[in-house]
């Protein structure tokens, strides 16, 4: 089932003296459950394309649509619920609310959707014990290392069922042992809860565990390789 | 709500040292305001409960044209029937006559211009109470000896007695504060002092023909009880208004002007004096709530009860513009130097405001980024702020009800220059505190507004948030 498609999507930057057209002409589609790389060499237009697909920039020209809804005929405020109910992110530097524990990081998303307390305690404790988190719920980020955190994020992005997953180079500032044990865990939840990952990454275990890797050079795809 | 009130309450804790500062600024400002307020409408309301109250009344009936001419041609009629009338319009204490006027007093060789007023004894006793400014204790010449004679007393307490000789007192009190005596030596020595200085003094009954004289003025005519005062100035339209009378009581004015030119005497004697049978030139009406609505209300009804136009209700206001506006005045000045301090401290919540902002943009960028709504995002800056300012304001609050508490049931006594000072004005020389009124819940309200403004700036910036831009910090 196709859960996102871009059309000729055009993103010009006009704010300097020189034009800059970070995503050229881009046309993709992606599944269900996939779970796909988006590399590149650095300004290649990874990070500019994924803000077009989560709906935190506007194309310049192209269309994207999300489970049928097109993101340019939204307005700001129709524009976040659709984040809040259909995208889950997972940023670099972690970005989880310091003041909120490790279990309320991941409830607050289910809290704005209002899910009923019990469903939403339910879920947190299911997904922070899928990410092995289980022991450290009531931990604030600051008592958690870069690699629990961002466990955190990921715990969050997936709790309220989105229809996918935006991970801007997730295990970035990771070491080696947590930015595999992270990608595990992705590759896990991906699979037991087929909701599609995108990342954008340099990592090459990322791209390495990747069932779909596209590349991009100067804004444009120059390949899309899906593997078996 | 609650998540965002949750997350209000621990942004507000991420830095204690800036919110404690921030909320300790609040507090020490809100503090002093309503400590420093609260003395200053306390010492208003003292100033009109002992000035206002014991002398020119909340309001006054009078004819139209006393307050520019004050003759006695001005006067009007009294009878029962107007009194039974204003004192059926609620809030209203007491309604007392009073016919005043100018003679020349004159006793032997002596001769001074003096003022009069008359009154009904047994409602003044309600009003200004002369009964209780009656001389009491005289420190003579015989005093002194009196005193010297007991043999008991230290020589430093007689050097103050001695400095005191010629001096009246209405009241025990005054003469501890004038002579400035110790716990102990008051003790040992004043009921001594007491003795020896005791003053036999008498007062006015209800048609008494005879007149009660100041302090001061007594002395300048030197006459004593029993002695008598001729009375000599025009009367009601022109007529020769001459008398002899007796005198019943000497009365001590605190304020040394009046104390040099007061002579009492009853309604009746008065009337008869000036040939102004029935005619008063005020009633001098006290209320229970001497709110400046209440006065406006009261003499709104009184105003709508007289069918005599010639005669008009007056607030306590209107009769002392010169005092009202040095209220006013005072009150200005207090309430510009609390602006002034409030103007300080919001800067102090503001630059909290601008680091906050400025720290937490990123994290501002997240929240909008994975789906909370900007309102949400505004709500729970709001919430923090209000938090923010009511941390500062209820403990200010709390901190100074205490103080405001005692300070009201137990003023401050002045001693010394300022004490004798007030006393010679004719106020009793305490500083209380005023009662809780609005003043007190307008901390709250500048706090509030103070707080709100400060939280706009981050409301705009939270409305102008670019996710994009927001997340790269």
């Amino acid at each position: 089932m196709k859960v996102l498609e871009l059309k000729n999507v055009n993103k010009i930057y006009n704010s300097t003296e020189v034009k800059v057209h970070a995503v050229n002409d881009v046309t993709l589609q992606f599944e269900e459950a996939e779970f796909a790389a988006i590399v590149g060499p650095s300004g290649s237009g990874k990070t500019t394309l994924l803000n077009l697909i989560g709906g935190l920039d506007m194309p310049t020209s192209g269309e994207i649509i999300i489970g049928g809804t097109n993101l340019s005929r939204l307005k700001s405020s129709q524009l976040i619920d659709f984040r809040l109910n259909n995208i889950g992110f997972v940023f670099q530097s972690y970005n989880l609310i310091p003041v909120l524990t490790a279990k309320e990081n991941v409830e607050f998303i289910m809290t704005l959707q209002k899910w009923p307390r019990e469903e939403r305690d339910e879920r947190t404790y299911e997904l922070l014990k899928a990410v092995g988190l289980g022991e450290r719920i009531n931990s604030r980020p600051s008592k958690l290392s870069g690699g629990q955190q961002q466990r955190v994020a990921v715990a969050r992005a997936l709790a309220s069922r989105p229809k996918f997953v935006l991970a801007d180079e997730p295990t970035a500032n990771l070491d080696s042992k947590a930015a595999t044990t992270l990608l595990e865990i992705m590759e896990k939840l991906n699979h037991d809860e087929k909701i599609t990952f995108i990342f954008s990454t340099h990592d090459p275990r990322v791209v390495k565990m990747a069932h779909r890797v596209i590349t991009l050079e100067d804004g444009k795809v120059v390949s899309d390789e899906r593997k078996e | 709500m609650k998540e965002e009130f949750k997350i209000a309450w621990r942004n507000l804790w991420r830095n204690r040292r800036r919110t404690m500062i921030t909320s300790a600024s609040i507090f020490f400002a809100v503090f002093f305001a309503t400590i420093m307020r609260s003395y200053q409408l306390g010492s208003y309301d003292h100033m009109i409960n002992n000035l206002i109250e014991s002398f020119t009344g909340h309001l006054q009936l009078q004819h139209i044209n006393y307050q520019d001419d004050p003759l006695i041609d001005n006067s009007f009629d009294y009878n029962d029937s107007i009194v039974s009338a204003i004192l059926e319009i609620d809030k209203i204490v007491s309604v007392t006559p009073h016919l005043e006027s100018f003679t020349l007093a004159s006793n032997g060789t002596q001769t001074k211009g003096v003022a009069v007023i008359a009154i009904d004894p047994v409602k003044e006793k309600k009003f200004s109470d002369p009964e209780a400014r009656l001389v009491k204790y005289r420190i003579t010449d015989e005093a002194l000896e009196c005193i010297k004679e007991s043999g008991k007393i230290a020589d430093g307490v007689i050097g103050k007695v001695k400095k005191s000789v010629g001096r009246s007192y209405s009241s025990s009190v005054r003469i501890e504060l004038e002579l400035g005596l110790s716990d102990e030596e008051k003790t040992l020595w004043m009921p001594q002092i007491l003795k020896c200085s005791e003053f036999s003094n008498g007062f006015l009954s209800g048609n008494d023909e005879g007149i009660l004289v100041s302090d001061r003025l007594a002395g300048f005519l030197k006459v004593a009880i029993g002695d008598s005062v001729i009375l000599m100035g025009q009367g009601y339209h022109g007529v020769s208004a001459t008398g002899i009378f007796p005198v019943r009581g000497i009365i001590k004015i605190p304020s040394p002007e009046i104390d040099n030119k007061l002579i009492i005497m009853t309604i009746p004697a008065a009337q008869k004096l000036f040939d102004a049978e029935g005619k008063i030139t005020a009633l001098v009406i006290n209320l229970a709530d001497k709110s400046n609505k209440t006065i406006k209300k009261v003499k709104t009804g009184i105003n709508a009860l007289l069918k005599n136009k010639n005669i008009t209700a007056r607030t306590w206001y209107e009769l002392n513009p010169i005092l009202y506006q040095q209220i006013q005045g005072d009150s200005q000045s207090g309430q510009l130097m609390l602006g002034i301090l409030y103007f300080i401290i919001f800067f102090g919540i503001f630059g909290t405001v601008l680091m906050m902002v400025s720290e937490r943009k990123r994290e501002f960028g997240v929240l909008v980024a994975i789906g909370m709504q900007k309102k949400k995002l505004k709500r729970v800056v709001t919430i923090e702020m209000i938090l923010l300012g009511a941390i500062g304001l209820v403990c200010g609050l709390l901190a100074s009800t205490p103080l405001i508490l005692y300070f009201y049931y137990n003023p401050i006594l002045l001693k010394g220059d300022l004490g004798n000072m007030m006393e010679d004005y004719g106020w009793d020389a305490v500083m209380p505190t005023a009662w809780f009124g609005p003043y007190f819940y307008w901390q709250a309200v500048i706090v509030t507004i103070m707080v709100l403004l400060a939280t706009l700036y981050p409301l705009r910036k939270i409305g102008k948030l670019k996710e994009i831009e927001a997340l790269k910090g």
